[in-house]
């Protein structure tokens, strides 16, 4: 889809380039003038790249009609605007410094990753849910979700960092310029809350839609889907009980959230076989 | 001598130059400041006038009409205000003018030229000296613009160079790393182990940042009741630490002992009820109080003297190398405030 004369691939490519120059001007800063890039700044840039992709995506949207969650690429694209959406609109009440930093890192990797495949990127080119808008908000939800657990695995990193330098009494690098690790720890358990509540929220609704229709969604997405949420919900068990240490904490987030991740393979297996079904369902109808 | 920009005279008595008894001769409380005003403004020829006033330095800035006497006349009102020798005072004092009194300023303010190189508290006094000036009546247009505009210029050398980043004293830098670990400190305990002078001082740094639970444990019940009355806290004794130890997120220890009061198999005892909690162990003893091997257990920080000695070392050097960076700022800031003034038809008038 062509907007102001650009594809949608092309301004999700413009945000790219966005978010790596963030993430770039941000890692100079500290590490080379060590000085705290301001908040503000990083924000506004941020914000600038996801405007950017929200125009790739909106473009994605027009042509099917609903959320672009068609192909593996969408799935990773929609996932990193979840991320940065959560940074935007939430960030700035954590006050983490480097947090804006991190994140555009997060989304630089995976963008260019999601961009660099282009057999990751092959359109349905059909309406993906058919007639159920709670469908695709169960999987819009879930990719918020995994949005926010992205982010979670961010600030666990953050937290392995400090503690790394706490104990070896290495006080360069981004050390000066990261939170305290209780302030770490104290936002780990807030963004792990919110995604799993937005997760169990999704799968509420997609487990509903499950239940009428048992042969729309095939077993190992549903397993995948049902071990991510498992997996999170132990952990968040864990560290309530003061189960595991808060390293063993940070090291899991990471753990799980690389195994979410992996996760999508299935998801997108199956989204292309309910994308075929739909498009099944669609034609039989006009017929 | 030349009299060059000499509308804008600095005279300066400071540790760089004077021993600490000389400076005191200079030395004013706010009453005197005020009388030293009212002398300098007896003469017609002083228009404007600033007096700084610290431990450290006595710094007179004025605006004269009469450049090429205004130092002369200057230094007759502070004879007769202090009834020293011109002679020694001129001796005392360095001067400056012109841009120079204006790059002095901006040094001084951003801490370029403290003892402790850096330090945040003296661009506090050059506020209050300033506002006390302004109260006065004795800054004009060129006072105000050269300090509005030097401040500006103080700002953007703390805010582009480290000139005072890192602590650079042992009791700074453990509460620096304590907050590191804990953030804010109005919700930690702190637990002293002796009642020497370094961890009072570290307790002294700790309570300034928020930190409000305190306990002193000694050998001697009695030192610590004593302690206690000194420094606020609850007494405890050395010997039952294993018992308390939990209550507490830092322990700071400086007391003489012959084998270490904690290792890790003591402290592993007191690991499941932490329940995970952070332990931040401030070894100040010699020999050390704490067991290297305090360090393999997972939440348990230590730092002994050389490590914080060395962190406040490290921050010491990054000072040091950020003084240049700076007082390029301070000369190009300097020249363009000099240039603005000029501008403004507030010198050069001869």
């Amino acid at each position: 889809m062509i907007l102001l004369e650009l594809e949608d691939r092309q301004w999700i490519f413009l945000a790219t380039v966005v978010f790596a120059a963030t993430t770039g001007l941000a890692t100079y800063a500290a590490l080379k003038l060590r000085r705290k890039s301001s908040r503000a700044y990083t924000l506004a840039l941020v914000s600038f790249g996801w405007i950017l992709q929200t125009i790739g995506l909106y473009g994605r949207g027009l042509q099917y009609g609903g959320c672009p969650l068609s192909n593996r690429f969408e799935l990773v694209q929609f996932m990193v605007w979840s991320a940065i959406a959560l940074y935007i609109f939430v960030g700035p009440a954590f006050r983490v410094s480097l947090l804006g930093m991190f994140t555009s890192a997060f989304a630089t990797i995976f963008s260019i990753l999601s961009l660099s495949f282009d057999s990751w990127d092959t359109t349905a080119g059909a309406p993906l849910f058919g007639d159920s808008p709670w469908i695709e908000t169960h999987a819009a939800l879930a990719l918020f979700s995994y949005g926010t657990f992205g982010i979670l695995a961010l600030t666990s990193g953050m937290y392995l960092l400090q503690s790394r330098s706490l104990k070896q009494k290495k006080m360069g690098g981004f050390f000066p310029f990261l939170p305290s690790l209780f302030d770490l720890t104290s936002i780990n358990l807030r963004l792990l809350l919110i995604g799993y509540l937005i997760l169990s929220i999704s799968l509420a609704i997609g487990g509903v839609y499950w239940t009428r229709e048992t042969v729309s969604v095939d077993v190992p997405k549903l397993s995948a889907t049902i071990a991510v949420w498992l997996a999170y919900g132990v952990l968040l068990l864990l560290r309530f009980r003061h189960f595991i240490s808060y390293k063993q904490f940070s090291w899991a987030c990471i753990g799980v959230f690389a195994a979410a991740l992996l996760s999508l393979g299935p998801v997108d297996n199956s989204t292309n076989e309910e994308a075929s079904l739909n498009q099944y369902i669609t034609l039989s109808a006009r017929r | 001598m030349s009299f060059h920009h000499g509308e804008l005279l600095l005279i300066t008595v400071n540790h760089e130059t004077v021993s600490m008894e000389d400076r005191e001769r200079y030395s004013l409380d706010e009453r005197q400041i005020q009388s030293l005003y009212q002398r300098l403004h007896q003469s017609p020829d002083i228009e404007e006038s600033l007096i700084l006033n610290t431990c450290n330095r006595f710094e007179l800035y004025t605006k004269t009409s009469d450049p090429r006497n205004g130092i002369s006349i200057v230094y007759q009102a502070l004879h007769d205000f202090y009834k020293i020798d011109t002679e020694e005072i001129e001796a005392h004092a360095s001067t400056r003018y012109g841009p120079a009194a204006i790059k002095h300023l901006i040094e001084v303010s951003a801490g370029l030229r403290s003892q402790i190189t850096g330090e945040a508290e003296i661009f506090g006094q050059v506020k209050e000296a300033y506002a006390l000036c302004q109260n006065l009546g004795y800054s004009g247009k060129l006072i105000n613009r050269m300090v509005q505009k030097g401040f500006q210029a103080v700002k953007l050398i703390r805010n582009s160079t480290p000139i005072g980043e890192g602590q650079i004293n042992i009791s700074n830098v453990a509460v620096d790393l304590s907050m590191k670990i804990f953030g804010a400190l109005h919700n930690t305990s702190v637990l002293i182990i002796g009642t020497g002078e370094i961890g009072e001082k570290t307790a002294k740094a700790l309570r300034s940042r928020g930190a409000t639970d305190f306990g002193i444990a000694s050998h001697s019940t009695e030192r610590a009741e004593i302690a206690t009355h000194k420094w606020g806290g609850s007494p405890r004794n050395l010997e039952d630490i294993l018992s308390y130890l939990n209550e507490y997120d830092i322990v700071i220890s400086s007391t003489d002992t012959d084998r270490p009061i904690l290792d890790a198999q003591n402290l592993s005892e007191t690991v499941g009820v932490r329940k995970n909690r952070a332990l931040f162990l401030i070894d100040l003893g010699m020999p050390r109080n704490f067991d290297p091997s305090c360090e393999e257990m997972e939440d348990v920080y230590l730092y002994n003297l050389d490590d914080l000695a060395e962190i406040a070392e490290t921050n010491l050097k990054e000072r040091k190398a950020a003084i240049k960076r700076s007082e390029e700022i301070a000369d190009q800031k300097s020249i363009s405030i000099w240039e603005m003034l000029e501008n403004r038809g507030l010198v050069n008038f001869q």
